[in-house]
This record gives C-alpha cells, structure tokens and sequence, in this order.
C-alpha cells in the first residue's frame, strides 16, 4: 500500500485525486440543495401565510429554482461606476468560499465526507469567521450609503456573536474531549457500557440555545437580519449587485445555512450516530444519510418558522442582548463543565446545571417581560374606556 | 443584568471621537416610504440628527382641477386622495357641497355612507397594520394577514358599487345606487371576518415580545405637543385625548351611535399605542356597521330626488370637517356661482401628520426612523394632493 | 391626559355667542365679525394679524390651541387673502380667520412662532399664491419643485399642459411662467 492511497478512499486511488473528486460531489450535492432550499423555502413560508407559493413552473412549481437561477445567470451584471472595481467583484467569492470550505469537513454519514479533520470543529469557526471578510468588501467597494451601513452592521454583529457561539460549541468539546466532528457524533450514540453520552441537547441546553440564537445571527435570518434588513437599509451589502453576483451572495445564504444546520446537528443532536444504525437492516450509510438529512431539514424548518413569525431586533437591543446576556451565560457554562468535569461528576450533573442557565436564560425574558406596565397586552382593544359625551 | 438597555449611553471615550455625520437618501424609491415619499436623514453611524422629509412627487393639482371641474366630476379626483379609504373621502367633499348648497340626503342613503365609511377605515387601519408589521420586520406574515381581510372588503366594495379602490359611489345628495339584496348578509359575514382579522394582527404583532421592544416607549408624544404640531386622528388619540370628530362635532347621522373612543390609563403616544389605538378603532368601526346594519331603513329612496341637473350654488362658504381614516379631513369649499367651485382646499391629516415627523426622528435609531414612519400612516396621495 | 387640557374631553360644543362675545373684548384690533356655514368669520388686516393670533392663543375665554389649516383664495382683480381655521381643545369651538391682501403686496406675518403647525401650509399657501410669509424659518417650495416658480393657483395661472409649465415645449405667444 503507497501512501499515495488513502485507507479511506471509496475510489481506491490517490489521495489528491479522491479529494477533488469528493470536492466535485459536494458542490453538485450543495448547488442542488440550494435551488431546492430556496424553493422549500418559499413553499413553507407561504404556507404559513395562507399563501400557495410557486405553482406554474413544473409539477407543483418543482422547477420554480432552476429558473430562477436560469434568469439570474442570464441577467446583466452591473458595477455602479463609483465602486471600487476588483474589490465589488471579488466581494461575492469572498463570501462564498468559506462556505464552501466548512463543507469539507462535514461528515454527513459516518466517514462519509471531504476529509476527517482531527480539529473539525476548529476548522469550522476559523473558516467561517472569514465570512464578514466578504461582506466588508461588498459593502464598502459598492461605493453606496446602505451597503456601507449593512457591511458595518454586519461585521459588528458577527463578531460579537462569534464569541458566544465559540464559548458553547467549547462547552460541548470538553464533555467530548475532541474537536474531530466524527468522534463528536459517534460520542452522542447513547451506549452506558461503551461509555458514550447522550446527545449534547440534553446535556448541553444551555449551550444549545446559545449556539442556536448566535447561528441565526451570524446567518443574517430573522430577527437578527439587521445587515440586510429590507425595510430598512434595502438589502444591505449586496444591494447594488445584480445576476450572477448577486446569485452568489444567495448561494452563500442557502449553502450556509444548511452547512449550519448539518454542523449543528452533528455537535448537538448526534448527527448521523443517533440513533444507532449499526444493527438495522440495510447500508449503514444510507441510514445515516437519511437520518442528518432529517435533522438538518427540521432545523432548517424551525429557522423558516423563526423568520416568518418575529420582526427584527434594533441593533442596540442585539448587541446588549449578546454582550449581557448571552457571553456571561456562555461563560458561566464552561466554567460549571469545567467543575464538573475536573471533579468526575456524572453526566446528569452537567445536564442539572446547563438546565438551570438555561431556564435562567428563559426566565430572564420571561420576568423582563411581565415586568413591563403593559404586559397583558393581548386582546386589550376590546376593553376600551367607555367615553362619555 | 437587563438584556436591553433602558436609555442610550455613550461608548466611554465616545465624546471625544472625532465622527463624520453622513446622509443618508431615504426615497422616493425605498421600500419603507410607502409611496413616493423623500427624506434625507443626516446620520451619526446609526443615531439620526437631522431628517428632512421632501414631499411633492405625487402632486397632481386636486385643487386646481376641482376649481375647473363641475362638482359632480371631480368626485373622482377626491377619492385618489387617501386611495386606502376612497369612500371616506367621497363622503367630505359631498357633506362640504351638501354644507354650503343646502341638500338634504336622504336617511337610508346617510346609513349607506356610514358603513362604507367605517368599512374604509377598517380597511385603511388593515393596511396600516399590515405594512408596519412589515416595517418592524415581520417577513410579510402580518401583511397577508391583514390583505385576507382587504381583499374581502373590496370584494364587498366592488359588489355594491363596481369597483375596488376608487368607487366613485357617494353623489352629492345620497349615493349612486341602492344596496344589493344580500348585502345584510354580506356585511355581517365579512364582519365576522374583520373580527377574526384584527384577532390574527393582535396574537401576532401585540402578542410578540420583540415587536413590543420595537415599539414601546419610543417617541412618545404628549397631547400638547401633538396638538400644537397639528397632529390628528389616531396619533392624537394615542396620546391620551379623547378627541374624535364623530363625537366632538357630530355630522350625519354619528350622533345616533354607540361607539367608544379607545383610552388606555398608561396610553403616552408612543409607537406602541398607535398601533393599538388602530386596532381599538377597527374594533369600534365593526360595532358602529353593525349598528347601522340593524337600525337602518329596509327600503327608501337613496339619492336626493329634487337636485337640479346641474348643481349651481350662488353664495356659500364652509370648512367641513370630517374624521377620516388618518385623522381630520378637512374640506374647505368656497362658492361664488356658476357650476364649479371657486375654490376647494383640502386640509389632508397625512399632510398634518407628517409635517411633525422631522420631530418624532431626530436621536433616534435609523431602524426607529423607518418605524416611527410607519406609524404615522400616511398616504402620498394624501399628502401631494 | 384630557385632564391636563382643563376641561371634560369632548363634546362639549360653546354657543357660537360666547366666542363672538370674548372677540368683542379685543378692543386694541379691528375686525368684523361673520358667518360662514359652519364657523364664525373675523376679518383682520394683515398688520393686526399676530396680535389677534396672539390673543386669541393667550386669552383663557378664547383658547385657541389647534391650527386647522390655511387656506389662500385668489379674488383677482381684488386682492388675494388668506382664510386660517382654528379650533380650541378647551372649549370645543372653532373660528375661521380672513385676512385680505391688497393687491401687488401679498405679505402677512407668519405665525409659525405660535402654531408649529403652521409651517408647512404657509410654505404650501406661498408657492401656491406667491404669498410672502414674513418671518418664516424656512420659506421654500413644498409641494413643487425647488427652483419652480410659478402660482399654479391663481386665477390667472393657465391650464396648459405639463411640458410647456416646465418649458420644454413653447407655450402659446404671451405665455409666461
């Protein structure tokens, strides 16, 4: 056996070759789900607001995505003459490649991604910290008032929220002692004698809240879609881009969010090793498949819901909300697994004290919002004052 | 530890930052300005210092048509001014050249015109709630919400008089025609409809712990303040005064109603409260078409039989005014003979209402500005005139 | 909140005697008193007029706390004037102001320091008419464009079409903007 040959390969060849193949596969699979995110999308949105959603373009509209990215791609490209040339045009590419790059590293069945990285979970927040990069460059070479406003929004939000999103997926790595993706999902299958834990949600609710409001924000969707609010600054950064640059900047909102929603169920549901496949009938692999296919659509899903349901934050409400509440709470989190881990304690010790910060975390919402002089609010426009003439 | 901060601080060491003020260009293509409206916002980073608002795009010269119009043609000019609520405004420019020609309308056709009025308002207070909703952020949910229920009254609209918007149905002297013969019916399911409509908007919008961060405590305007800027209608309302033209100055046949004017004890005019004070309103407007549905005529004439065929008024001055759907609709009419009016003015609420905007905006959040714009409702059809 | 305004909220309708008799004591202003169809009518010149605007704001039997709204007539060939309506939250009546303009000098003091609200329908009265609002803080068009400026509402204005108002097409011979 050469080391030209990885042990893993499916296609038994060398290394490189293997990994480009595996590279193609993966943007065709992503290019894919992102026309049929967008149409899923519409669909669940506008069943939520009585609405049919597309319906002309093929059976049921199934075909609705690959027109829009037919027309996108056939659309004129404009650059305003005030922007800056190579830094307008390269904005979207910035954006997109870290994306692209988390994908690498995902295992969507067991061994079954790009590469298996043993700093996985490094990887992942490194590379998509390169994201605000992009949309810096979007939003100051396209030499326009709003874009500018949303790429200053933009960097300021992700970079606060990076920091509590980091601080709860570290809480999860102590308890697994690795930051290899696999190893965090095999950890999870729920075996007591071969030592594995249950899924991280229940160990981990605190943490999982956290990472769960910090991953909208840093995906720009509701109610934290303060950088492209359209009512407001119109889009944000990418609102002077037009066909396929502008597709591009879709792509990467699609692409991320389902890379999100796979990464966040692989560290915090189990992703593929929940529940155990091994002694069901049939291909491991395809089990497995099925399953993060599952459970990232129903986190997809629940983003769909959040947006379609609550308005949008002010960005001073998000920014003390993630600098008061949400970092002490994360912090606190790891200094508690710290505690416990040091000292042994049992696993329910860890899912007592995370319950306890996030029941904290809830009630501090809960409190702040009965406290307020109109807080039986509901309802109330029929209990007017009778007036006297 | 609070999660939002109960008043504006600086960043330590923000005094002594050097900051540029920047412009913003908000209009008169913005999704936000709810027509072709203008403002300039001077910005410092995200905190407004100047706004200033630039109207006019959509001036179409209503008081110079009018003046070369008969009165019976330029009905159709007078109900593209607030296009939300074409009816409520057929039925001032009618009562101001009923007011100074001395015609009598006969009591069937008066109940006609409450119910589209009120039916109007509804429609008018939907739209508002559903594109502030929009406003604030909600993805176009409370906007389908509250197009359900427009789209139900238009359909109504079209069956009565032929056609949704712009219906051209109120006539000096009564209406156009008499009412369809299920139109009882009709009104009370679509009735029943608005019910549940303002429901939805509620559970929604009120119900939701971010949107009433949003809004509450932000601008809030005091009744003084509110009445020396010239601000009427909803907003005045919101403030804590109890003043509605259809109790304060009756016309038609108000003073037969039951209806309440919404009051709150903690009302302060904030964003908040204009936006519940709409659905108080669009709550009491149901009562008052159902009370008309009940008590109204069951046949009778509805358009006056003695008018001339054309209308001639020798000698008359009058300002109606009138509560419309944002406020006080005022129709100054000034007759001097001949067929046509010698001059027509019209004090348009939105007009009013907006002029106090530069006040509401300044130090607050560009986000508020958007908001505090959508509370004020208005319509540029209203406002350029 | 009504409470602050001294008196129960609504409704409350004063005779139409008790405004005339209150205007009666303004003994300093000339004026005559009508009637239009809905409200009393004052007629004041142009130089009286912030002096009665100022009464009629600081005297407690008159109260008038709430500017309606401005309105300009063209009466050519006898002058313009100006009709401002006023309403009192206190008392619950309204009066209607007319100020005449001589003809050639359409100039009346602005009350913006007394009704903010008066702002934007003097500015709109000024392009409308070409009325001169002494004092006010901002004189600029409103509704038409900045550098316009034409009267569209005065009698004499022509109806003609758009692209000859904003002279891209030749008007008939002797048309002026």
């Amino acid at each position: 056996m050469t080391p030209f040959l990885a042990s893993g390969a499916i296609f038994g060849i060398w290394n490189w070759t293997d990994a480009i193949i595996r590279i193609l596969i993966i943007v065709l699979v992503m290019t894919v789900v992102v026309v049929y995110l967008t149409y899923g999308e519409r669909k669940v949105i506008a069943r939520f607001q009585q609405r049919l959603g597309p319906t002309r373009t093929g059976p049921a509209g199934l075909l609705q995505g690959l027109a829009d990215a037919l027309k996108l791609v056939a659309k004129e490209d404009l650059r305003p003459a005030t922007a800056d040339r190579w830094v307008f045009e390269f904005a979207p590419y910035a954006t997109f490649i870290p994306v692209l790059m988390v994908l690498v590293v995902l295992p969507f069945a067991e061994d079954w991604g790009v590469r298996n990285l043993a700093l996985g979970m490094f990887f992942v927040f490194a590379v998509l910290g390169l994201n605000i990069v992009g949309m810096l460059m979007a939003g100051l070479g396209s030499g326009n008032k709003f874009a500018l406003l949303g790429g200053i929004r933009a960097a300021a939000q992700m970079i606060s929220y990076e920091i509590p999103l980091v601080l709860s997926l570290l809480s999860v790595a102590m308890i697994a002692r690795t930051l290899d993706l696999n190893a965090i999902a095999a950890g999870q299958s729920f075996t007591p004698e071969s030592g594995q834990h249950a899924p991280y949600v229940v160990l981990q609710p605190l943490a999982f809240l956290i990472f769960f409001t910090a991953m909208l924000s840093e995906l720009h969707r509701a109610p934290f879609d303060i950088p492209v609010a359209e009512s407001e600054i119109v889009g944000g950064y990418f609102v002077e881009y037009s066909g396929i640059r502008w597709s591009m900047f879709q792509l990467t909102e699609y692409a991320s969010m389902w890379a999100w929603s796979v990464f966040g169920s692989v560290v915090f549901l189990g992703g593929w090793a929940v529940p155990d496949t091994h002694t069901w009938a049939g291909p491991d692999w395809a089990w497995q498949l099925g399953i993060t296919l599952i459970k990232s659509l129903a986190w997809i899903i629940a983003i769909m819901w959040i947006r379609v349901t609550v308005p949008r934050l002010r960005i001073d409400q998000l920014m003390s909300f993630c600098w008061k509440v949400l970092l002490p709470l994360a912090l606190a989190q790891l200094l508690a697994n710290g505690f416990i881990l040091e000292y042994d304690g049992p696993d329910i010790l860890l899912t007592l004290t995370s319950a306890l910060g996030a029941v904290a975390l809830l009630a501090l919402i809960i409190f702040r919002a009965v406290k307020r002089p109109k807080s039986k609010l509901v309802g109330t426009y029929r209990q007017v004052q009778v007036s006297t003439p | 530890m609070s999660i939002w901060p109960e008043e504006r601080v600086l960043a330590p060491g923000a005094a002594e930052f050097d900051s540029v003020d920047m412009t913003i260009n908000i209009g008169p293509q913005h999704p936000a300005t709810h027509g072709v409206f203008r403002m300039v916002l001077t910005v410092d980073g995200e905190v407004v210092v100047d706004c200033e608002p630039y109207i006019g795009y959509l001036h179409r010269g209503l008081e110079k048509l009018t003046e070369n119009n008969d009165y019976r043609q330029a009905m159709g000019y007078w109900d593209r001014t607030d296009y939300l609520a074409g009816m409520a405004c057929e039925v001032p420019y009618c009562m101001a050249v009923e007011r100074i020609a001395g015609i009598e309308v006969p009591e069937r056709a008066e109940y006609i015109r409450v119910i589209m009025a009120e039916l109007s308002r509804i429609n008018s207070h939907f739209m508002f709630a559903g594109a502030f909703g929009a406003d604030v952020g909600s993805f176009g949910t409370s906007f389908i919400y509250a197009w359900r229920e427009r789209e139900r009254i238009y359909d109504l609209f079209e069956e009565v008089a032929g056609d949704r918007m712009f219906p051209t149905y109120i006539r000096i002297g009564g209406v156009a025609m008499d009412l369809p013969d299920n139109f009882e019916q009709r009104c009370r399911w679509v009735l029943g409809s608005i019910r549940q409509g303002i429901e939805d908007l509620d559970g929604l919008l009120t119900g939701n712990e971010i949107f009433v961060e949003r809004c509450r405590n932000l601008s809030p305007l005091t009744s003084e303040r509110a009445i020396a800027l010239g601000v009427t209608g909803p907003l005045l309302r919101a403030t804590g005064l109890q003043w509605d033209l259809r109790k304060a100055e009756p016309y038609g046949i108000y003073d037969r109603m039951k209806f309440d004017i919404p009051w709150r004890a903690d009302l302060q005019g904030d964003i908040f409260d204009r936006f519940w004070m709409r659905l108080a309103e669009m709550y009491q407007s149901a009562r008052i078409i159902e009370q008309c549905l009940d008590e109204m005529p069951k046949s009778g004439l509805v358009l006056n039989p003695d008018l001339p065929k054309t209308l001639r008024i020798d000698k008359g001055e009058c300002y109606f005014r009138y509560e419309g759907t944002k406020g006080e609709y005022g129709v100054y009419a000034y007759a001097r003979g001949g067929n046509k009016p010698y001059r027509m003015k019209l004090r348009s609420p939105s007009f009013c209402n907006l002029s106090a905007l530069r006040e509401m905006v300044v130090g607050n959040y560009i986000a508020d500005a958007i908001i505090i714009l959508g509370s004020l409702d208005i319509v540029l059809g209203e406002v350029d005139k | 909140m009504t409470a602050l305004l001294g008196l129960p909220p609504i409704g409350r309708q004063a005779p139409s005697e008790d405004v005339a008799e209150a205007l009666r004591e303004l003994t300093a202003i000339e004026f005559q008193i009508g009637e239009t169809a809905t409200d009393i009518d004052v007629t004041v010149a142009p130089a009286q007029l912030t002096q009665l605007v100022e009464a009629l704001q600081a005297r407690p039997k008159l109260a008038f706390d709430f500017l309606r709204n401005i309105v300009g007539i063209d009466f050519t060939p006898e002058g313009m004037a100006l009709k401002y309506q006023f309403y009192s939250f206190r008392w619950g009546h309204g009066l209607q102001v007319t100020v005449p303009t001589s003809v050639g000098h359409p100039r009346v003091p602005s009350i913006v320091r007394f009704y903010p609200a008066a702002d934007w329908h003097e500015r709109e009265a000024a392009e409308m008419f070409g009325f001169v609002f002494d004092g006010h803080p901002n004189p600029k068009n409103l509704l038409l464009e900045e550098d316009l400026h034409i009267h569209p509402l005065l009698k004499a204005h022509p109806l003609q079409p758009a692209e000859i108002l904003q002279g891209i097409e030749e008007g008939p011979p002797g048309f002026k903007i």
